[in-house]
């Protein structure tokens, strides 16, 4: 009961702090954008820890937050190993790749009118595809190692990516065009001055959402045949040994893996698009 | 015509690719399979051999086709072994999901349009809920339903669906609430209007064509989020258990059919979104 | 309003009486419909648990279903499970507790490709080896132990791969060897085209190392309910009843398997054999649990060397009060 009451108490305590800090003269300075998440954050651990202590939660079905930080903490090596297998060597590379093709696609058929208005309405088909069911096929062709995972985030990443990259070289508008050509530019000047940095955005938004799917992909992929290690094998049989503290501290180092990853792309392209509306502050 | 010879001469090319690749892939089976029985095979026989294999690596787009007339045309609508069946129990499960993804989605967009708090504390929690990979909480998605006493496997197939397809609808409404100008918000005040009538009048529409767009991102999620989750766990009913059984016990070709009629499924769902999208906007005014 | 509300109370109480015809049980399968578990599609077919007064529900299982999981859970009150699964799962925290043992001899075996030149166990370091996990993978780590061959990865060691429900790895030569069952996985390896010459198979069994299988698990503190416990001596006498009508009748029990698989994908061929190699397994136990038995699976278990399944000598994981009502 304690337990129940105290962390209904540091629910309302953390939300009464957050409403003061958004009401606040601070609330768009850097540090409280971190400020508020974060503590919205750790108010939901805080409440997990009581709900599962105030409860009596069997730990086979939920463990509590303090049990899967134990975990964590203890079973370095084996997250470190699993996450090598898995983002590094299924989803990052299998990511470069899927990108790489589909820009480089994107580009060819841009010279081409005729390959683009048949390649794409027959891309968005692929894209919307549940690709996951293709994992199985996949494991058949390329084997039970990373290149299988790899093959799988590829297909995964590349017709969204390629979309995005078409859509965005398509941004231009037929006055700006018009002066290229009034410099005597030619088809690649154009396209390495004028065309791609305005298809920047684009390509972004793209890029951040193969994140998300690349990672998934790569998991989803080792349930249907990995070696004994990797992130998605771990998940699975660790779940079938009722290990549910390691199962939860294997899907912190995804989130974790996940949100950096997608940090480090929008990081880039506040570089690269910083003169892009979008980059301005919210309103 | 324009349009539609480019589309055909894409798909021709693709269809000719997947026979080359079916005869390459194919080929090492057959080759050995005709080892084992101590036989020669000549180039004729060995085109035949792999264009009709049952556990092909690449079964033929004729075959697929086959199985795909054989699961659907021939068996009854209501048999266990009809892909109409097994597709119709997806739908169900993709469209609650994506209902109840809709509904978190708007709810949410507005909550974080109207609330500064929780724009800055939700907001950055929602796209790194799109990292924990679901599969892993899938399972357990339905040992907590079954404590709390919902047996039908169709609650958490939609919760799964539902999570993969808030988040692209959440992104859109947000975007879209916020897309009106300033000028239009500052002429809704000079009519005095309340902030419940300058969300109806104002805000709802001009965010339409955005939440279509999303919508149609998010039913394609959903269908892929319900996949996901009959994948594990073990769900009997459905066409990502038909992909899973088609793995383990039966005939291989089972997968490639599940997953072109998933194709299908998807396609004809964000058609109707598509068509929902344009009569809507057309009635309003907004045709784009 | 009165009178509404009395011959509406008087209806419910009415339809009350007649639904306790029969008192709800829900078995939860280790794996997906099929001639494995056949004993408790006949008793449900044939009505054995009826006469009993039981309304039994049976949920098959499936890939990612860990049936411990879903007894803690509460989402069914009998389980089947393999020993090694449940005597870990007990050490975890989760206290279940054998009722009964249909299963006498296990089916596991690891098949191998002749080609490969493996020939006896001594021939496995070096070579790739497909095991299933989720729960089934303790046997293959307590043989590998015990013969001193290393799975991590090791020098010396064997290249272990956590195979799917299939037999491809093996037909595609990805691995040279995979985990089988006698009735079930080498069957398809047969029908995909291999002959048994090409093949070689080390029965679990004949290596020493064979665990107990499919046996029936509840939670401890429930066999404190007097109630609870005549359920399940109603419901092992019926279940074994129906294993021994399908060892003698093992088409027409396959048949009734094939009535309840769901997902439409089980053959009559297929489940037919299936259901004659169980009967081999089934055969000699009368559903009581043979004390030597558990022993020289827990002894296996602990025998583990460096990563053993079990750490210690387990205490109150089975009981013969079940099965003692039951048959005798």
């Amino acid at each position: 009961m304690i337990w129940l009451l105290s962390g209904a108490l540091f629910w309302a305590a953390a939300f009464a702090v957050n409403v003061a800090v958004a009401r606040s003269r601070h609330s768009a300075r850097r540090w409280a954008r971190v400020f508020v998440p974060a503590l919205f954050g750790i108010t939901i651990l805080v409440v997990w820890e009581c709900l599962v202590r105030g409860l009596g939660i069997s730990p086979v079905l939920l463990p509590a937050p303090s049990a899967i930080a134990a975990r964590f903490a203890s079973s370095g090596e084996i997250l470190w190993q699993d996450f090598v297998q898995t983002a590094v060597k299924g989803a990052l590379s299998g990511y470069v790749i899927g990108c790489a093709a589909a820009f480089l696609t994107a580009i060819l058929v841009d010279r081409r009118d005729f390959l683009r208005r048949g390649l794409l309405p027959v891309g968005n088909f692929v894209a919307a595809l549940p690709i996951v069911g293709i994992a199985p096929i996949l494991v058949k062709w390329y084997g039970f190692g990373w290149e299988s995972k790899a093959a799988v985030v590829v297909v995964m990443v590349f017709f969204p990516m390629l979309i995005n990259t078409v859509s965005g070289l398509g941004e231009t508008s037929a006055m700006q065009r018009d002066l290229m050509r009034t410099y005597a530019a030619g088809y690649w000047t154009t396209l390495l001055k004028l065309r791609l940095p305005a298809a920047m955005p684009f390509v972004f938004n793209g890029l951040k959402i193969s994140t998300t799917l690349a990672l998934i992909g790569a998991i989803v992929a080792e349930y249907f045949g990995s070696p004994i290690y990797g992130m998605g094998f771990r998940i699975q049989s660790e779940a079938g040994r009722l290990s549910m503290d390691m199962v939860w501290a294997e899907i912190a180092v995804a989130a974790l893996a996940g949100s950096v990853f997608y940090g480090a792309v929008a990081l880039m392209e506040r570089i690269v698009t910083f003169w892009h509306p979008s980059q301005r502050s919210q309103r | 015509m324009r349009s539609v010879l480019p589309v055909l001469a894409v798909i021709a090319a693709i269809i000719a690719l997947w026979y080359a690749g079916a005869l390459a892939l194919n080929a090492k089976w057959a080759r050995e399979q005709a080892a084992r029985s101590g036989t020669e095979l000549s180039l004729t026989a060995l085109v035949v051999e792999t264009m009709n294999q049952e556990r092909a690596l690449l079964p033929a787009p004729h075959q697929v086709l086959a199985e795909l007339w054989d699961s659907t045309v021939n068996k009854r609508v209501t048999s266990k072994r009809s892909l109409v069946f097994h597709g119709w129990i997806t739908l169900q499960a993709t469209l609650w999901g994506f209902a109840l993804g809709v509904v978190v989605g708007v709810g949410l967009a507005i909550a974080i349009v109207y609330s500064k708090v929780m724009d800055m504390s939700v907001m950055p929690w929602a796209i790194i809920s799109q990292t924990i990979p679901i599969v892993a909480i899938a399972p357990m998605i339905i040992v907590v339903m079954s404590l709390i006493g919902i047996e039908e496997r169709l609650v958490p197939k939609a919760v799964i669906s539902a999570y993969l397809c808030f988040f692209p609808i959440l992104v859109g409404m947000v975007k879209g609430l916020r897309a009106p100008e300033s000028a239009q918000l500052d002429l809704m005040r000079t009519y005095n209007a309340s902030a419940l009538q300058s969300f109806f009048k104002l805000r709802l529409p001009a965010s339409l064509p955005y939440l279509f767009a999303s919508a149609k991102v998010g039913i394609a999620a959903a269908l892929v989020g319900t996949i996901v989750g009959e994948l594990p766990t073990g769900a009997l009913r459905g066409l990502g258990a038909r992909i899973l059984v088609g793995d383990q016990f039966g005939p291989p070709i089972r997968i490639w059919s599940a997953l072109l009629a998933a194709s299908i499924l998807a396609a004809a769902l964000v058609a109707t979104v598509g068509l929902i999208q344009r009569i809507t906007l057309k009635r309003m005014g907004m045709a784009q | 309003m009165k009178k509404l509300l009395m011959s509406a109370a008087a209806a419910l109480g009415l339809a009350g009486a007649g639904a306790q015809a029969g008192e709800d049980l829900t078995l939860q399968l280790k794996w997906v419909t099929q001639a494995q578990f056949a004993g408790y599609y006949v008793a449900l077919e044939k009505g054995f648990y009826e006469e009993e007064g039981l309304d039994v529900t049976i949920k098959p299982g499936g890939p990612d279903i860990a049936p411990t999981q879903v007894l803690a859970g509460g989402g069914a009150d009998v389980v089947i499970d393999w020993m090694p699964s449940a005597l870990a799962a007990r050490e975890k925290g989760l206290p279940l507790v054998n009722i009964a043992q249909p299963f006498k001899r296990s089916g596991m075996m690891l098949t191998c490709r002749a080609d490969t030149g493996i020939k006896s166990p001594a021939d496995f370091p070096g070579k790739t080896l497909g095991v299933w996990f989720f729960g089934n993978e303790y046997p293959f780590l307590s043989w590998m132990s015990q013969l001193g061959i290393p799975t991590d990865g090791s020098e010396g060691g064997v290249t272990v791969l956590k195979q799917g429900f299939n037999v491809d790895p093996l037909l595609q030569g990805q691995a040279d060897c995979i985990s089988t069952m006698t009735y079930n996985e080498y069957w398809q390896v047969i029908d995909a085209g291999i002959a048994p010459e090409d093949l070689v198979t080390f029965k679990y069994e004949d290596q020493g190392v064979a665990t107990l299988e499919d046996g029936l698990y509840v939670l401890e503190d429930r066999l404190s309910d007097p109630a609870f416990e005549d359920q399940l001596v109603r419901f092992v006498r019926a279940s074994m009843k129906g294993w021994k009508w399908a060892e003698e009748n093992p088409d027409e029990a396959a048949m009734i398997v094939l009535e309840y698989d769901e997902t439409g994908a089980q053959t009559e061929k297929h489940q037919k054999r299936m259901m004659g190699e169980i009967a081999k397994l089934t055969a000699g136990s009368d559903g009581t649990l043979d004390p030597a038995d558990y022993q020289r699976t827990v002894d296996i278990l602990l025998a583990g060397g460096s990563d053993p399944v079990i750490t210690k000598e387990p205490e109150g994981a089975w009981t013969h009060a079940i099965t003692d009502k039951a048959l005798k």
